[in-house]
């Protein structure tokens, strides 16, 4: 019985979940991070705004970002890429 | 590893200066005056051309410095909090702080340390907790390495939503923390993020202590005490997330941990626990506005154990939706300061020696004064199946660091 609804709830879990999913991907209408030139604004934008509002370059110097945006790599799981890409404007917006 | 280090410094210089010289020779015999005491090989360099190549072997000599164990960089992050819990029906009616310091070492360009104090004054006590102690240390592109006590990585509000100025109402929701599953773990993981296509995927594995079965019959039994930093049950629990993120604004992830949770010498009692989550963010021109949408759900499955009251099925369930909305493109920017916010949460646990069901409705508003700081205020519609409803005012001030 407790399994059975378990597994109920997992299933629609999982339902709403890819629904919810789609719908987002096609609202947002944003191309991810496949762009073959991606430049390092929007990639700030779009990762660094997931989690929480983001905080602009020029509050915090390189130092500040170095290690701040290794935290984020960690924490945040970013890919290599996106990290040298968003490391590289916020160095260069401060 | 001594040998790796100069290895590391010098390379990238000779790999300068040898690219920079090749690209030299066509201009160089126009001054000779600026000739370098070594005949060069195919001519000589400007003033300008020398410059810059100074310049640049500075700068790499910048970079390879850098990469040396001991020229460490620091930040002071974290955040402060204050608030009031007013509940109806006897509940809390309080003032308290927070403070979270939290300090983060670059100790070299894959190396760093987060230590997160938290000191929290409720009523009349003051807690002090090491909330986080952790080292990682990035192997490659896409595997870190990372010991000590980290927050929970198969929680995914609790890793990154529970923060006074991430999280957007005065309050956590039930389930996902300070309930179903653990703040943090003590023991080690992987981490780390993989493109594929126009996609990404994250992961995370661990293994840790396990939380200790609670039996005492007088202290709630069946449920799990998560501080349980001496193990001496000598138990491990291993898990992980995994999430997905079709756009880097929105992540989908699975999270489990299992586990025996049995006090020593007893049978094993088995935990297995399992979380979904969806969080995301969407900057719309149509919706006129940022949408904030998160929401995870728990299931927390427990063996059967023998506390000495009647047998029950130690299964809890419980998670949270909420939405919230800053209307930052009406043209008004005083309005885009504001933000509405909804959010349902649930702890179902009627089953068990617990025996209650908890639903609440709660909305908010709050006020952003800066990105990091945020004044909330919230009101809170309680309904507890065997126990008190306890609706609730909830006012709080956050502010990051
Ligand atoms: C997966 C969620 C997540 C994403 C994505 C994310 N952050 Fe964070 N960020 C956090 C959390 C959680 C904290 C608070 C850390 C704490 O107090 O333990 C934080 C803290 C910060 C801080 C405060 C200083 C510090 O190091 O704690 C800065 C600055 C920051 N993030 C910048 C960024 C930037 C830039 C990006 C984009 C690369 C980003 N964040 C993406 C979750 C995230």
């Amino acid at each position: 019985m407790q399994i059975k609804n378990v597994l109920i709830q997992s299933s629609l879990a999982a339902v709403v979940v890819a629904l919810v999913g789609v719908g987002y991907a096609s609202m947002a209408g944003t191309p991810g991070t496949a762009d073959a030139n991606p430049d390092g604004e929007k990639i700030w934008a779009q990762t660094c705004n997931r989690c929480h509002n983001v905080r602009s370059p020029n509050t915090y110097t390189d130092a500040q970002w170095d290690v701040a945006l290794m935290h984020m790599r960690v924490r945040a799981n970013l890919t290599a890429e996106q990290y040298r890409l968003i490391l590289d404007y916020l160095k260069t917006h401060n | 590893m001594n040998m790796k280090v100069p290895l590391a410094a010098i390379v990238p210089v000779c790999l300068t200066l040898c690219g920079a010289q090749g690209g030299l020779p066509a201009r160089a015999a126009d001054s000779p005056e600026t000739a370098m005491s070594a005949p060069p090989p195919t001519g000589f360099v400007t003033r300008a051309e020398f410059d810059e190549l100074r310049a640049e072997v500075d700068a790499t000599k910048a970079t390879a410095r850098a990469t040396l164990p001991g020229t460490s960089e620091f930040n002071l992050a974290g955040y402060g909090s204050a608030g009031l819990v007013y509940q109806e029906n006897e509940g809390d009616r309080l003032f308290y702080a927070t403070f979270n310091p939290l300090f983060l070492w670059k100790l070299s360009d894959r190396l760093l340390f987060e230590g997160e104090l938290e000191f929290e004054l409720e009523g009349d006590e003051t807690d002090t907790a090491l909330e986080q102690a952790h080292l990682a240390y990035l192997l490659d592109d896409y595997v870190t390495a990372d010991a000590g006590k980290f927050l929970n990585p198969m929680d995914a509000f609790v890793e990154r939503f529970h923060m006074a100025w991430v999280n957007h109402l005065p309050d956590k929701p039930l389930a996902v923390y300070d309930g179903l599953l653990p703040e943090s773990i003590v023991g080690a993981q992987l981490r780390g993020g993989v493109p594929v296509g126009p996609a990404q995927v994250t992961y995370a594995v661990f293994a840790g202590n396990a939380p200790a079965l609670v039996t005492d019959t007088n202290a709630d039994p069946g449920t799990l005490s998560f501080d349980n930093f001496s193990n001496p049950d000598g138990h491990f629990v291993y898990g992980g997330h995994i999430g997905f993120l079709p756009v880097p604004a929105l992540e989908v992830g699975y999270g489990l941990m299992a586990g025996n949770v049995a006090p020593s010498g007893g049978d094993d009692v088995s935990a297995l626990m399992q979380s979904v989550d969806f969080n995301g963010v969407l900057d719309s021109t149509v919706l006129s506005g940022m949408v904030r949408l998160n929401a995870q759900w728990v299931w927390s499955r427990l063996g059967t154990f023998n506390y000495g009251v009647d047998a029950f099925d130690n299964n809890r369930d419980g998670g949270y939706a909420q939405i919230a909305y800053r209307p930052t493109k009406w043209g008004i920017p005083a309005l885009g300061k504001f933000e509405p916010v909804y959010r349902y949460d649930v702890l179902e646990q009627k089953d068990t020696p617990t025996g209650t069901n908890e639903r609440r409705n709660t909305v908010g508003l709050n006020y952003w004064l800066t990105a990091m700081t945020v004044v909330k205020a919230a009101y809170q519609l309680d309904s507890t199946d065997g126990g008190v409803d306890h609706n609730a005012v909830l006012v709080q001030f956050a502010t990051g660091f």
